[in-house]
């Protein structure tokens, strides 16, 4: 059976685009942090733990409330059978900055635990994983640029062989106020479902273009 | 289905270079764990368990220039050229595929303004593209950083793609590097033992961080074998246990979980199980966790241990290097003591290893657990085994 693209999400500077359409623009606010305030304003998303996230988790963050927002059924799911797979260039490279700017300066010594703790790329599937109360398949994998060809050869191994029902997957990254996420609910192909766009690399690439 | 085999291995880590030169010292309880009070690593004494660097430049000179690699690439190269050298596969062919694992891979650079590489060279990818431009592989890599759990989901991300047959052999190395980053992060967290660590002991009081690679090579190609009766690679899963982003569960579900998908995964039905390598980070709540999660799966007669007392936490090595000395304990049929535990400290009653054992081990179990609630499993077994 195949693996179908049941919602779609790309955060770029400005705009959201969901299913292929501009569903939020605001170019008033062109800088990282007042934009990710506006969409989580926008798409009305209750999340105080949401504050104390780095900018790459943030942003990751956002796009996977977009994309499950309407999609009820995935709560129905074992929470095990349900994976976040995600793909980034600058692993958490900003915040590895800001932490080492902690400890750089031998006289103004200051490692602090809050940001250590984002030093770590896959800290946002965690951050994603305890929203959702998601338990299955996660890995966070590096690659200069999006490789959809092996994202979907992964993702749609894992549906085939049953260890996942639904994933979040996709790419989320940012680095020194450049940011882009683009993220997928890929879930089994249900019959009553018409005009699903199967998860493969072509069709994947025509989507974020 | 084709069977997974491991064919060749390597460690490079403070007890030595080689896989065997660092299970002599497993199997003869030393430790590679020392105190440091060098200014470049710590703001205040540490226990840290080192490659010895005048040896890696020594080792790598006959290969590459030194100055031409970081300190992790180097120890990576060594490492894959060493595990390569077992085997006739020749790592420049589009049949063989690399994955590697790191937590932070070039870190070191970021303290170092004046560094003589490259920019981009901070990036995970542009080191493993350094790794690999060396072996003349032209097959874009894998590169995973999955925090402490890294190693095993390599391990299980290798073999998950040698299953869909686009390659036949996969190349999975994992690594880290000790600077100022990672040791000040954890002593920040409070996490730093001041000993070296004592896992699953009552005394335990934090981990001790490590650095190192371990490089295990994964194939279906039978005509690699040349054992009579090799280990293979059987089942692995990763879960999250959506708890916390710095701390395990309290339960050990997600641990759990890993354990049963991966059990699932390799077909094994019962609990005869004849050895669980731990991740053991000697925290009080990593073992404790890992206690219960045992328990649940009802492996608590299992003899376990945890190796971080000889290696430190490698970090995006660890899974890889104690999955290499659980392949040896089944080739020499022995079980290595957890060092440093001695007065039992987790509330459940798990099977810890406290001596050195000759018995036969046909199996194992590798678990591991790590910040953003991940956890991951492998299972390990010889082919006339389950």
């Amino acid at each position: 059976m195949e693996n179908v693209i049941s919602k779609y999400c790309i955060v770029k500077p400005h705009e959201v685009i969901v299913d292929g359409k501009v569903d939020f623009s605001d170019s008033e606010n062109p800088e990282y942090g007042a934009f990710m305030k506006a969409i989580y304003k926008h798409y009305e998303v209750k999340y105080p733990k949401y504050f104390k996230m780095d900018n790459l988790c943030k942003v990751a963050f956002l796009a996977t409330e977009i994309v499950l927002q309407g999609n009820d059924q995935i709560k129905e799911l074992d929470p095990g059978k349900v994976g976040v797979i995600l793909q980034n260039s600058h692993s958490s490279i900003d915040t590895d900055s800001k932490y080492n700017d902690t400890i750089k300066d031998k006289a103004n010594y200051f490692p602090s635990p809050a940001v250590f703790v984002y030093t770590l790329p896959n800290v946002m599937i965690g951050e994603i994983c305890i929203r959702n109360k998601f338990q299955g398949e996660n890995t966070c994998f590096i690659a200069k640029e999006f490789d959809a060809e092996f994202i979907s050869d992964y993702v749609n191994g894992l549906l085939d062989s049953g260890k996942i029902d639904a994933c979040v997957t996709g790419w989320a990254d940012y680095i020194d106020g450049e940011y882009c996420a683009m993220l997928f609910l890929v879930e089994k192909s249900k019959e009553n479902i018409k005009d699903n766009i199967s998860f493969k690399p072509e069709f994947i690439n025509q989507l974020i273009k | 289905m084709n069977k997974i085999y491991t064919i060749a291995d390597n460690i490079i880590s403070s007890l030595g270079f080689t896989s065997n030169e660092n299970f002599l010292a497993l199997k003869a309880g030393k430790s590679g764990i020392s105190k440091t009070s060098d200014p470049k690593l710590t703001q205040s004494p540490l226990q840290v368990s080192q490659v010895d660097s005048e040896r890696l430049n020594s080792d790598f000179s006959r290969l590459e220039k030194p100055e031409d690699y970081t300190r992790l690439e180097k120890m990576m190269i060594l490492s894959i050229n060493d595990a390569l050298s077992q085997t006739e596969i020749d790592p420049s062919k589009e049949d063989t595929l690399f994955v590697f694992s790191s937590v932070k891979g070039n870190i070191d650079l970021i303290e170092d303004e004046n560094h003589p590489f490259d920019k981009d060279r901070i990036h995970l990818w542009a080191m493993s593209d350094s790794v690999c431009n060396f072996f003349k592989s032209k097959i874009k890599p894998i590169f995973i950083s999955n925090a402490c759990i890294s190693g095993i989901t390599a391990i299980n991300t290798g073999a998950h793609l040698l299953k869909n047959q686009k390659y036949k052999n996969v190349i999975v190395c994992g690594g880290d590097v000790i600077s100022e980053f990672t040791p000040s992060g954890f002593q920040s967290f409070k996490a730093v033992s001041e000993n070296p660590c004592k896992p699953f002991d009552a005394n335990r009081d934090g981990i001790t961080l490590g650095e190192g690679v371990g490089t295990i090579i994964l194939s279906t190609n039978k005509n690699l074998v040349k054992e009579d009766n090799p280990v293979i690679f059987r089942g692995g899963a990763n879960t999250n246990d959506a708890n916390h982003i710095s701390g395990p569960s309290r339960t050990g579900d997600g641990l759990y979980y890993a354990i049963r998908n991966t059990l699932d995964e390799a077909g094994k039905s019962d609990t005869k199980i004849d050895y669980i390598s731990g991740h053991g980070t000697a925290t009080p709540y990593n073992d404790e966790m890992e206690s219960k999660a045992i328990k649940w799966a009802e492996l608590d007669h299992v003899p376990v241990n945890s190796l971080k007392s000889y290696w430190g936490h490698t970090l995006g090595a660890a899974g890889i290097i104690e999955c290499v000395a659980g392949i040896h304990s089944i080739k020499e049929n022995c079980l290595i003591k957890t060092l440093g535990y001695s007065e039992h400290g987790v509330s459940e009653a798990i099977n810890i290893i406290k001596e050195y054992e000759e018995t036969e081990v046909r199996n194992f179990l590798k678990t591991a657990s790590g910040f953003g609630g991940s956890n991951a499993a492998a299972y390990f077994s010889e082919l006339n085994a389950d």
